[in-house]
């Protein structure tokens, strides 16, 4: 059961400085919370008093965002069910509503926002290696001296490991921001113990962009997550499968590649065996999505990946 | 900290409520305006009984901290009935079946109306998809599909209002016709009250201390500090206990609460009562039990073995119960086989995992009945066994059997109604004891973990000469139902088939590890897992078809089973027949397949779990645009 003797609801990002330094050391920040409470619950954390929670959701700038040709940001409390009913998002993003609709259901899409995914920084969030395969970069703001300041990290140095972030004491993930990839082909491939409600055993995200032959790949970005204990970015493939056409032979040789990557503490033969399938079901259900020539893969490959 | 003041409008009405700050919106629902139609099923956000609207968007309630509700519109399952008229949806519920036991339906009915808000013509794979975070456990959910597909239409005007209504039931032809339950309109509206939903004037909150250990001897207790703390009303050990302590439903080997040592990792030690829940639980945390462990043995094998610890002393080579059974001469009928084929099969611990957490209500009415409201699936044993335990007579004891939230044989046990008695007699107040979900599947009885050697001997023809069957059970620390479900597996194991010679042994064993009862079809399970596959291998080794095997054994209508009952009538060939047809099975031994199978995909058969049904539904929906 979680305890606390306050819960606040600041309406400004300095209105949530003022009540972190009053509360300094015993408070804690909640977005969605649904993290939070099944975590204060027997066989975890049991139960837990907590004297402050600082609910941000509400600050309008964490609520906040603008998709452009540019580029798309995301305030920190963005509901992850945005990604599925934001038509415009959804195209800037185009692996994120696949990875949505494999996101809990659609009732904690209302509540979990994507800020509390990247920070919660578990191995098998489902929300980062779409953006880690985007290049996302994390805006963090703290106050010093009674000024409001940012720094902007790239995600893959701000998970250093399970459960650890590059944020520090008193600093809050205000925005995330992104390339927006119009145009690309997007997958999330996941398997988990149930069809909802499920942190991931293995996620891929997988983001192609095809010449106009549609017979190249003229961008590829690749993030497989679940499989250690940081996801793992795939430059190697990617550099592989932008080297030459596209073909059995090249899918099948590209899906091997990050198949020795697998190193979770538990049943790595079974992951080692989704990797393969992932890398190349996502690859095909990527490339189909940019629009691929109908003959690019043969229909066996298409049916084993449908 | 003051408590903090909520403003809300829930249902269509504006409410101002003090609320305590660590409060989840389901809990300020639930305890401050006594909307009890959102039920807490899991507590963690996984099983949807809880949903409700917040501003028009579906909410797990249970994952919302009440201070997120301020200001709000909120629309429970109690708010879709308007001036008490079920809605479309909810009529569609009643008329499909789709409530069972009832208690993930508010919930189910609430996301079932999210979800035709959505998309009014959702096709059957994207309701599935938005009814994802709502489990049931009772329907297997296509009546529950049913429904809304039925509702849809309704709404969409492709079928008429009057297909909600009940179908005309013939005199006396009620088999096989659509007959709508009577408890259903409770159940869809959310009227329905459920033993956790229930309060009483002055009522206290129980809370239970549990065994860290496996086995572990009590040196002590000492609940001082508990029952100093302001707000505890009362703290209870086996101490209490006035009369005969032991319940289970064929030995009475368990104590309400653990006497001398704990035998199980979630044995109730010791309960508290308290004006509050949080006041309860912190003092449970002031109970001081000095334990001394003892060597512990979580394997049946383990524990028939000499100089294993001795769980319970009546049984100092922990078997709750052997059953034996023997019909002709096994040996003789090996002998006249031509093929003898032995393996061992397991079956693991399974939790029933109905939506419905245990919980009840304990007092003393005015006449000193000590009365406990419960979903007890055995009322009249618990209140004889209750009567001896709080030394009272029959008549001053009373049972009121609660609606069941789902059972499936998990409810038969008084794990819990001892205490409430205890409390409500030491207290003098209506106690209530709700169970979490961890509580729950932490301590309650689990269908029985078995292992089975079976030995078959078979002539050419497919006939059974001789079958050796023994399976061990692990009954878990206590015997709950361990004995009939060896009998029940003694019984029904060999299946319906002519076995002339037949040994047949199960035994029920204690181990330290979480007690094992009653569970559907009863010792059933295991037992037929292993000889039914046990046939399908046989039928490979002598190259005939599975059906045809078991043919060749059947009971047919004037057998006798091994343990002498005569069947007047056996349905079994005509069981295997709509087996055979309904599977599209191919004639033939089960290595005789070849490439291409004619019995996969097509009706009855389901595809493997996808989603993204609502990315095709835009896809339609923006080209229809």
């Amino acid at each position: 059961m979680l305890l606390c003797d306050a819960y606040l609801t600041p309406k400004s990002l300095d209105e949530a400085f003022d009540l972190i330094e009053a509360h300094r050391g015993r408070y804690r920040l909640v977005a969605g919370a649904t993290d939070l409470l099944p975590w204060a619950r027997e066989g975890r954390a049991g139960d837990v008093h907590i004297p402050v929670l600082i609910d941000i959701a509400t600050i309008p700038q964490l609520r906040e965002r603008t998709v452009s040709e540019k580029g798309v940001r995301l305030g920190a409390a963005t509901p992850i069910q945005r990604f599925l009913d934001d038509a415009a998002l959804g195209r800037a993003m185009p692996a994120m509503p696949r990875c949505a609709v494999w996101f809990a259901d659609d009732q904690l899409r209302e509540a979990a926002t994507i800020g509390g995914n990247v920070v919660n920084a578990s191995p098998a969030a489902d929300g980062v290696p779409p953006l880690a395969a985007h290049d996302a970069v994390v805006e963090l703001a703290s106050r010093k001296h009674g000024r409001i300041e940012t720094r902007r990290v790239p995600i893959g140095d701000f998970i250093i490991g399970p459960g650890k972030t590059a944020l520090t004491e008193d600093e809050i993930l205000v925005a995330i921001e992104c390339a927006a990839l119009q145009g690309y082909g997007g997958s999330f491939e996941k398997v988990g113990h149930r069809r909802s409600l499920v942190i991931s055993t293995v996620c891929l995200a997988a983001l192609v962009k095809l010449d106009d032959d549609g017979r190249r790949f003229d961008d590829v970005r690749l993030c497989l997550g679940g499989i250690g204990p940081v996801p793992d970015r795939l430059r190697d493939v990617e550099q592989f499968l932008k080297a030459g056409p596209v073909d059995a032979d090249r899918l099948a040789r590209a899906a091997e590649m990050p198949v020795s990557l697998v190193r979770s503490r538990t049943r790595q033969d079974y992951r080692r065996d989704v990797v393969r399938g992932f890398m190349l079901r996502g690859l095909v259900n990527a490339a189909r999505r940019a629009g691929a020539e109908p003959d690019l893969f043969s229909a066996e490959l298409e049916a084993a990946c449908a | 900290m003051p408590d903090m003041r909520i403003e809300a409008v829930v249902n269509g009405r504006k409410i101002a409520r003090s609320a305590q700050p660590h409060q989840r919106l389901l809990d300020f629902l639930r305890d401050e305006l006594q909307l009890t139609g959102s039920k807490d099923g899991c507590g963690a956000g996984e099983c949807g009984a809880c949903s409700v609207f917040v501003d028009g968007v579906l909410m797990k309630s249970c994952m919302m901290p009440v201070g997120k509700a301020q200001g709000a519109s909120i629309e429970t399952v109690e708010g879709l009935a308007q001036k008490g008229d079920l809605s479309v949806l909810q009529k569609a519920f009643h008329k499909t079946g789709a409530s069972q036991c009832g208690y993930c339906i508010p919930g189910m009915v609430m996301a079932a109306t999210a979800a035709l808000r959505a998309n009014p013509f959702a096709d059957r794979e994207e309701i599935k998809e938005r009814l994802g975070g709502n489990i049931c456990r009772c329907t297997g959910y296509q009546k529950i599909f049913d429904a809304v597909e039925l509702a849809r239409d309704v709404q969409n005007g492709r079928l008429p209002a009057t297909a909600l209504a009940e179908a005309d039931v013939s005199e006396g032809k009620f088999i096989g016709a659509n007959v709508r339950r009577i408890d259903a309109p409770s159940k869809v509206s959310g009227a329905l009250r459920y033993a956790g939903d229930m309060t009483m004037p002055h009522m206290l909150h129980m809370q239970v201390l549990r065994s860290p250990h496996a086995h572990a001897l009590i040196e002590s207790i000492d609940t001082s500090e508990a029952e100093a703390m302001e707000g505890v009303e009362g703290v209870i050990t086996c101490a209490d206990v006035p009369g005969e302590d032991g319940f289970g439903v064929f030995v009475h080997d368990q104590p309400v609460m653990a006497r001398g040592k704990v035998r199980y990792v979630g044995e109730a030690v010791a309960a508290v009562a308290a004006e509050d829940l949080v006041t309860a639980r912190r003092a449970l945390a002031k109970i001081k039990v000095a334990y001394k462990p003892l060597s512990a043995v979580f394997d049946p094998f383990e524990a028939m073995k000499s100089g294993a610890p001795v769980i319970h002393d009546y049984a100092p080579d922990n078997v709750t119960k052997h059953i034996p059974i023997r019909k002709g001469d096994v040996e003789k009928g090996f002998a006249q086989s031509d093929l003898v084929v032995e393996q061992d099969y397991e079956t693991q611990a399974i939790e029933h995992a109905y939506l419905e957490p245990e919980a009840g209500l304990g007092y003393v009415d005015h006449d000193g009945v000590v009365t406990i409201v419960s979903p007890s699936q055995n009322i009249t044993h618990h209140r004889h066994m209750l009567a001896k335990i709080i030394a009272k007579p029959i008549s001053k004891v009373r049972f009121i059997m609660s609606p069941v939230g789902g059972g499936f044989g998990g409810k038969e046990d008084m794990i819990y109604q001892g205490m409430l008695a205890l409390m409500a007699m030491k207290t003098r107040r209506p106690v209530r004891l709700v169970f979490t979900r961890e509580e729950s599947i932490a301590t309650t009885a689990k269908r029985h973990p078995s292992r089975t050697t079976l030995r078959m001997g078979l002539t050419r023809d497919g006939r059974i000469q001789a079958v050796a069957f023994k399976m061990v059970c692990d009954g878990g620390a206590y015997g709950l139902s361990t004995e009939g479900v060896m009998r029940k597996a003694a019984i029904l194991g060999a299946g319906p088939y002519n076995i002339p010679n037949l040994q047949m042994d199960t035994y029920g064993v204690y181990t330290n590890n979480t007690p094992s009862g009653a569970f559907r079809s009863f010792g059933a399970l295991q037992t037929q897992f292993a000889t039914e596959s046990h046939l399908d291998i046989c039928a490979e080794r002598l190259g005939l078809d599975p059906f045809e095997i078991r043919r060749i054994n059947a009971m047919r209508d004037g057998a006798q089973t091994h343990t002498k009952q005569t069947l007047k009538s056996v349905s079994y060939l005509r069981v295997l027949e709509a087996a055979e047809k309904a599977s599209r099975w191919e004639k033939g031994a089960p290595t005789s397949r070849g490439d291409s199978r004619s019995d996969l995909g097509g009706e009855g058969v389901r595809a493997s779990c996808s989603l993204g049904a609502r990315f095709s539904a835009d896809v339609t929906r923006e080209a229809a645009e």
